[in-house]
């Protein structure tokens, strides 16, 4: 078996995920302009709701699945409302969001650990059962196809709902300029706090399809957290199609990579490629 | 007695980090999540130096804090094209760098397994292998660093760095290269942290790459904004309440790896509460 197709191929799947958490991130960049920390975590929260309800009380998988996509989004509502909100209303600086944010984070992902011990799951029931397909010499698993195509519909959806609904418009009104957002009559706090549930809400689903992908621990939310932020900042920080060019150089970067090197340096490879972003093109691929 | 002794131990070493890190964070505003890496270094040259070669505990503690300024001198370099969330990602990113090299390098550290059997320092025949006069040592270590860097900040180095704080515009007309003064003050807080790694590897005897996460570094950026950044003694105070709050929670009575988690639990709304309510912490002259 050629090796290229495959790694070309694991490297889409990379991609797409990355692309899962970097979306929402840059969407709630977008509209709020500081490093949400605490993204990663909706990721956790996604997968372990499946977990628990698929799982533990045996409700049938779409609907856990459902359900875990919602919880995730209300949690990023529900942080909005109780932090991230009067923080903006008290004109914090972005230092203090992004603290706060690392708190949020830790702490929920600590109670995570609490009610599900520390201990690696795994979503899918039957994991040898797994449909494989074979794409130009390479293997894919049926898990890893819905991922893609998740991803794809997700970035259809977002360009086509920021492109064509009003609800859109304002939230680019609001991404552009808050202020002037305010003043032609956006209610901007409420748009902001309906991108922090969308957000959250894909950043939830992309867990879940990590989950029945590999599986998931309380720590996987850090882990996507950071492979999400740098390809938010290398494709270019609140923009859509950045996130996505960012997510997919950077599956490619990583699999080329450990390819070449070896599989442990796969995140130091991430950061160094982040690294020589920041240093060379601070403002990403798309931005200028 | 021994369990106090060994709380106060704890407590001089997080004093240590805590102090360090407040020359960065508090007094010239640059937010670092990166101090464990720096930790780690000199725990990591303890251990080795002390179990491959025949060298005492101090020269280790010498070796480690070289290793240190080297390393925090080449990430400061790249660090001081940033500026604050910025600054804060590209630190975290060194800080998940170092942490991978610890952890795959494992011809030189054992990897995830460790590395085990450090002995306690010597010093003119005098042994510190006993937890009271290792508790001296520790104390004695962290006066001198509380000293130190109470000269640092006290001088017209550190008056310059809080105009960095304050303005780095500012400063810069009036003709301070204040690249120069930022990466000074990296270089010397990773040194002491180093010394704080050295201190704990001999103390625990046992050092593995769990100890050097970023969770680490936002603990102990949790201990200076609980205290006060840019106050010392509010350091202190942090280090004291953030070492002595777990065993409160074992006394209460929970299992030692939920206490574990609770301990991250309680940190993180720390942090989120004093973003909040009282961003400058307890006793602290600077808000983020």
């Amino acid at each position: 078996m050629d090796i290229i197709p495959q790694l070309v191929l694991n490297s889409i799947i990379a991609g797409s995920i990355y692309a899962l958490i970097a979306l929402g991130f840059n969407l709630i960049y977008g509209a709020t302009k500081f490093f949400n920390l605490s993204h990663g975590v909706m990721a956790a929260i996604g997968g372990y709701t499946v977990f628990y309800f698929a799982k533990t009380l045996g409700w049938n998988l779409p609907l856990s699945i459902v359900v875990g996509v919602l919880l995730a989004g209300l949690i990023g509502y529900a942080l909005d409302k109780l932090v991230y909100f009067p923080l903006r209303k008290r004109k914090a600086s972005n230092m203090v969001l992004l603290v706060a944010s690392l708190g949020l984070f830790t702490a929920i992902q600590a109670i995570i650990a609490i009610l599900f011990t520390s201990q690696f799951q795994t979503l899918s029931q039957n994991i040898s059962g797994q449909r494989i397909y074979e794409i130009l010499g390479g293997v894919i698993t049926q898990t890893q196809l819905t991922i893609l195509i998740s991803a794809l519909v997700i970035t259809v959806g977002l360009v086509l709902l920021l492109k064509y609904t009003m609800f859109g418009k304002a939230i680019k009104a609001v991404s552009d300029d808050e202020e002037v957002a305010k003043i032609v009559g956006i209610n901007t706090n409420k748009i902001i706090s309906y991108v922090f549930f969308i957000g959250s809400a894909i950043a939830g689903l992309g867990g879940i399809l990590v989950g029945f992908d590999t599986g998931i621990e309380p720590t996987m939310g850090f882990a996507l957290l950071l492979k999400g932020v740098i390809a938010a900042i290398i494709g270019g920080v609140g923009s859509i199609y950045g996130a996505l060019i960012g997510a997919f150089l950077l599956g490619f970067v990583e699999n080329f990579g450990i390819w070449q090197i070896s599989g442990e340096w796969k995140d130091a490879i991430a950061f160094i490629l982040l690294i020589l972003f920041l240093i060379f093109r601070p403002r990403g691929i798309m931005n200028k | 007695m021994e369990y106090l002794i060994h709380l106060a131990i704890l407590f001089s070493i997080y004093g240590i980090l805590g102090i360090s890190l407040n020359l960065v964070v508090g007094y010239t505003g640059l937010l670092s999540v990166t101090h464990a890496a720096f930790y780690g270094l000199g725990a990591y040259a303890t251990a080795i130096l002390l179990t491959t070669t025949g060298i005492g505990f101090f020269l280790s503690l010498i070796i480690g804090v070289l290793v240190a300024i080297i390393t925090s001198f080449l990430i400061g370099i790249v660090l001081s094209k940033f500026d604050d969330d910025y600054y804060a990602l590209a630190s975290l990113g060194f800080n998940t760098i170092i942490f991978a090299l610890f952890l795959n390098w494992q011809s030189l550290t054992r990897g995830p397994l460790g590395i085990p059997g450090i002995s306690r320092p010597e010093l003119f025949g005098f042994d510190f292998s006993s937890n009271l006069s290792f508790l001296i040592l520790s104390l004695i270590i962290l006066v001198l660093i509380f000293y130190i860097s109470k000269f640092i900040v006290n001088s017209s180095f550190g008056r310059v760095l809080k105009a960095i704080r304050g303005d780095e515009k500012a400063i810069q007309v009036f003709g301070y290269n204040t690249a120069y003064y930022k990466l000074t003050i990296f270089v010397i807080s990773a040194g002491m942290a180093a010394v704080a790694g050295s201190l704990f590897a001999s103390y625990i005897t046992f050092v593995d790459p769990s100890s050097f996460t970023v969770f680490e570094s936002i603990f102990i950026l949790a201990i200076i904004i609980l205290g006060g950044l840019s106050n010392m003694r509010g350091v202190i105070l942090g280090a004291l309440f953030l070492i002595l709050l777990p065993e409160a929670l074992r006394f209460v009575g929970f299992p030692p790896d939920i206490a574990a988690q609770m301990r991250q639990v309680i940190y993180g709304l720390i942090l989120v509460l004093l973003m909040l309510y009282r961003p400058q912490g307890l006793l602290g002259e600077y808000k983020l």
